[in-house]
């Protein structure tokens, strides 16, 4: 939970103007802030998240230059904004009707009605104190048209000079929701695949990816909460599944600020000293070492692109090493998946050099052994691991075809594990869906039989036939379900609640989740035709019988 | 016992809740058992019964999660009311007398299933979303494109505490007992308390779902007594009530004295409120206003599931299913209706020959098309989508809301202590580099140096060493 800001750890900042800012906060250092200023970053650290603070012209003795603005002052103002701050509330003047009698008619579309020039303003933005507070209230004195002005309309008029002059911030803990949001408004959105908050909490709850407990593996049980993930939105995705499995935030477990007397833990890591003759080496946790509770991130190159987590103090390529992700993300190739003797990193065990041989090589020698070996049993566990499948579930965001996904990892699910693939757009996922139709389950279960009647006992049949027609088996996928959601927000102000005016546009969003079944090896006939007939005119069900059609 | 919710095993276990899935909405929870719990006369033992056969426990259990399952040959008629009711007066008879060992030795008399053809459903694991389809409806349910944003936004992770004011019919406090996992959330039925408790305590979360009924209005949040009670530290709040504006008074960072404050004091505090009215919305976020929330805003979630068909149009469609027969493209207008048009010129002229004795009957029409196409069926058409028939085109409105943690002057000034305000060591601008990228710049730079030192004295040699220094500086890289 985040309770208060730490050292080192990213924070995202919102300006007045609603722009979001990713900054780092380094102890001893100026957070600059462009045009609404600057301050240093001690002054936040260890302090409450969402806290707006206003920056004041001149520190006080301390060095103390921000102002915690309270809850009640800025809901002054968005009362104010509301028209109706101050005991205001019934100042719209209506006519008989209670329509406001003010209205725009008079207002001439024209930049006069200000009266201050814009060199008075720079000149009020130089002198005046008060951190914007003066400049927007002389803003509004020297308006000539401001009684002209519905209740409605000079709200909006305070409002959009107070974004522009007030040197306020907040502080937001950087969170995957946030993140999310940061990547769609202010960069690159298709990076992040245009992942939006009501998506990835689908994808969880579809997914049913949750923190696997503390259980030990008894009997009959298996490792639980292994998910498989394809993530190609530079690590948003595995971010938000870790965050709901408990991994992504290093410190979730420390709360007090008062305790806290750690270096942040990536310097510390950094300042470790890297050679040197170290005795008493502490057991280090070998990277992708644990066994429940993890992510296997399945990738195309040689290395995957999760960038992103670099926000929650884990960058892929200097690992924290006490950051849960550390030991609970793993990752193969897609190469290593399929085939892995064509990787020379799992192919080519290192030879395993005799200890009395191992003492007499120089220290760098010994080293780059040790460091080859250790490599190389993680890749071999992982890819091992991977390839015996018996995931717990499927998250896929993914720029390949999805159904060369789904062919090859479905089939390593366990029974009952869940699938949920993300697209920005619908046509793949509706192909996707296609191929999990009806029509071509009865097919493909069809083709299978002939092909199994035709071989001879105790032969192994051949279903390459098979498997070139259906790129997927349509049989180990139930219910193959296509769905959507949009969030739309609304404003909620006294007489004025509508839903906002304007939205981003962009990818719709879409999601295909189904569950891994098994079939059974038996021949299941016709499903009661006679009888289901008859039940169908007694009962008003529709008559999509979808299972039921898969006659033979 | 863990929830089958949380952990489950591999196989589908006796005593264990399953959801049998008939089709995609269809979902029967029933928790397996390995004998007639419910009393009801089966030969096979407990049976469930669906439109699409009936299914004995024991086909069920000890099958691995997602199987399909044939159903069986049960019979249900002879269980008739004369006779299950000698039955049962037997066994309560059999049970007075004996009990224990009687059970044992039932069990191997039950009969084994046979398989029926009537049809097949899969036994699936619980989870949160596939009992929110099953789930007995009590009151209006959350639904998963809801809850899945509410508890996103709300922050609940593992470890969190949430208060749900309104459980209603559970399927919020399922998931939420998902995502917070070892913290748990707190459920307050306003109204009866229904059968929630006990479906809890089968779904094993009575050790993560405290249940608790009472008026949250009057009596808010603390755990036991509304007065002396202890605080549940929430860390995130839901409230699915009526009049929500009427329970954020006991939502505070400072509450009447002698009480504790129901959140945690060392977290933000996150709140979402479900009313399907607007007016309530409105209420609630004046109250907000008026108690301190912070970032509050306002949303409705729309959701829609997608049906994917192959539409197929065309001439060449007879006798298929779901097909429209009607022409494709102009061309094959034209060809249909100048077909049509001689074949009715040739009825003309035939009926005109009708008197003449060498008169033949026309041959049947012959087909428009004949020739055959090698697409499948299942390929053929154009592939489409649109929105299920039945939407759910308003759930409520969803109120978001967050209060920072409590912060007091001390807390403010040993702040300020451990962190001087005007310390500052580095200028904001340099780029920060690691340790560790320094020294292998440096190193990079000594390399360069020592080659261009080499390319001068002596051209022939090798740039052995110099790979030799780069193996190392790769070495060092990885072992930190």
């Amino acid at each position: 939970m985040h309770s208060y800001i730490r050292p080192g750890q990213f924070v995202a900042i919102r300006l007045q103007s609603d722009q979001l800012r990713l900054i780092q906060i380094i102890p001893d250092t100026v957070v600059n802030l462009g045009r609404f200023g600057s301050f240093t970053a001690n002054q936040i650290i260890g302090r409450p998240f969402y806290f707006t603070f206003e920056i004041l012209d001149a520190c006080d003795e301390a060095g103390n230059q921000l102002r915690v603005v309270s809850a009640t002052e800025l809901h002054a103002e968005t009362l104010l904004a509301d028209g109706e701050g101050d005991g205001e509330g019934d100042d719209v003047e209506t006519g008989e009707n209670g329509i406001p009698m003010r209205t725009n008619r008079q207002i001439n579309d024209e930049n006069s009605s200000q009266k201050l020039t814009l060199e008075e303003i720079e000149e009020l933005k130089r002198e005046a104190g008060g951190a914007g507070k003066d400049i927007v209230a002389k803003l509004l004195e020297s308006h000539s048209a401001i009684d002209q002005k519905t209740a409605f309309s000079l709200a909006k008029y305070t409002l959009r000079k107070r974004k522009k002059y007030l040197k306020r911030f907040t502080v937001l803990p950087l969170d995957v929701g946030l993140l999310a949001n940061y990547l769609i408004e202010e960069r690159d959105a298709q990076k992040s695949m245009e992942l939006r908050d009501e998506h990835i909490g689908l994808i969880g709850c579809w997914g049913n990816v949750h923190h696997s407990g503390n259980i030990e593996v008894g009997e009959g049980m298996k490792p639980h909460g292994r998910y498989a993930i394809v993530d190609e939105t530079g690590g948003l995705v595995v971010a938000a599944m870790a965050e709901r499995m408990g991994i992504l935030y290093p410190h979730d477990a420390d709360e007090d600020p008062t305790e806290e007397q750690d270096v942040p833990a990536s310097n510390a890591a950094e300042s470790q000293p890297t050679d040197g003759p170290q005795k008493s080496r502490r057991i280090r946790p070998q990277p992708m070492s644990a066994t429940t509770n993890t992510i296997t991130v399945i990738h195309p190159y040689s290395q995957p692109n999760l960038s992103l987590l670099k926000f929650f103090g884990y960058d892929t390529n200097n690992p924290d090493e006490s950051h849960p992700l550390h030991t609970h993300l793993k990752s193969i190739s897609w190469m290593q998946l399929a085939d892995p003797n064509s990787d020379p990193l799992y192919a080519n065990e290192p030879p395993i050099i005799p200890a009395e041989e191992l003492a007499e090589l120089k220290q760098s020698k010994r080293t780059a052994y040790y460091h080859k070996r250790n490599r190389w049993t993680r890749v071999k566990a992982v890819v091992d691991e991977g390839r015996a499948g018996n995931f717990d579930g499927l998250i896929v965001s993914t720029l390949l075809e999805p159904a060369s996904v789904l062919k090859t990892m479905v089939p390593l699910l366990a029974g009952s594990a869940p699938v949920v693939v993300y697209s920005p757009t619908v046509e793949s996922l509706v192909e996707l869906a296609d191929m999990y139709s009806t029509a071509r389950r009865t097919a493909f279960i069809n083709k299978k039989r002939e092909l199994e009647s035709q071989s001879s006992e105790g032969e192994a049949v051949d279903l390459s036939s098979l498997h070139e027609e259906f790129v997927v088996d349509p049989t180990i996928l139930l219910p193959p379900t296509l769905q959507t959601s949009r969030v739309r927000p609304w404003q909620v102000l006294p007489g004025r609640t509508h839903p906002l005016m304007t939205g981003r546009g962009g990818a719709e969003g879409y999601l295909f989740h189904g569950v891994r079944v098994f079939p059974t090896t038996q021949n299941i006939q016709a499903a009661g035709n006679v009888r289901k007939r008859r039940k169908m005119e007694t009962t008003s069900t529709p008559i999509s019988d979808r299972d039921v059609e898969m006659t033979s | 016992m863990p929830s089958p919710f949380l952990t489950r095993n591999a196989l589908a276990d006796t005593d264990s809740l399953a959801l049998l899935q008939l089709r995609r909405d269809q979902i029967i929870p029933t928790i397996l058992r390995d004998h007639d719990d419910e009393n009801q006369g089966y030969w096979e033992g407990k049976v469930t019964n669906t439109r699409f056969g009936s299914f004995p426990h024991s086909t069920l259990i000890g099958q691995p999660w997602g199987s399909q399952i044939v159903a069986s040959k049960v019979d249900t008629g002879s269980r008739g009311r004369g006779k299950s009711a000698k039955r049962k007066a037997e066994e309560l008879d059999a049970e007075a007398t004996t009990t224990g060992a009687e059970d044992e030795k039932k069990k191997p008399s039950l009969r084994a299933p046979v398989s029926a053809d009537s049809g097949f459903l899969h036994v699936l694991a619980p989870t949160p979303e596939a009992w929110t389809m099953s789930l007995p409806h009590r009151t209006q349910v959350v639904y998963t494109p809801d809850y899945s944003y509410i508890l996103h936004r709300l922050r609940v992770r593992p470890g969190c505490t949430v208060i749900e004011a309104g459980a209603g019919s559970g399927s919020f406090t399922h998931a939420s007992a998902r995502a917070v996992f070892n913290g748990y959330p707190e459920t307050d039925g306003t109204t009866k308390r229904r059968r929630l408790g006990k479906e809890l305590r089968d779904h094993g979360l009575d050790g993560i779902v405290e249940a608790t009924h009472r008026d949250v209005y009057e009596d808010g949040f603390l755990l036991g007594d509304p007065k002396t009670g202890k605080s549940p530290k929430a860390n995130a709040i839901f409230l699915d009530l009526p009049a929500p504006w009427l329970a954020l008074k006991h939502l505070v960072r400072n509450p009447p004295p002698g009480q504790e404050s129901a959140l945690d004091p060392e977290s933000p505090a996150y709140l979402c409120t479900f009313s399907p009215c607007l007016e309530q919305a409105e209420r609630t976020i004046r109250t907000m206003r008026k108690l301190s929330w912070l970032n509050i805003s306002m949303v409705e979630v729309a959701q829609r599931r997608l049906d994917v068909k192959r539409d197929r149009i065309g001439l060449d469609t007879e006798g298929v299913r779901g097909a429209t027969l009607f022409p494709k493209t102009v061309e094959e207008a034209v060809a249909k209706l100048r077909s049509d048009e001689q074949r009715a010129k040739l009825i003309r002229e035939n009926r005109s020959t009708r008197d003449q004795p060498d008169h033949q009957p026309i041959a049947k029409e012959t087909a428009f098309y004949n020739e055959k196409t090698d697409i499948p069926v299942y390929a053929q058409g154009r592939l489409t989508h649109r929105s299920e028939p039945d939407l759910r085109t308003h759930t409520s409105y969803l109120v978001f809301a967050i209060l920072p943690r409590a912060w007091s002057e001390d807390d403010e000034q040993k702040c300020r202590e451990q962190w001087p305000s005007a310390k500052v060591v580095r200028p904001d601008n340099e780029p920060k580099t690691s340790k560790k990228q320094m020294k292998r710049e440096a190193a990079i730079a000594r390399a360069k140096l020592r080659e261009q030192q080499k390319e001068s004295e002596e051209k022939p040699q090798p740039e052995s060493e110099d790979k030799a220094e780069e193996e190392k500086i790769e070495e060092e890289s990885t072992k930190a």
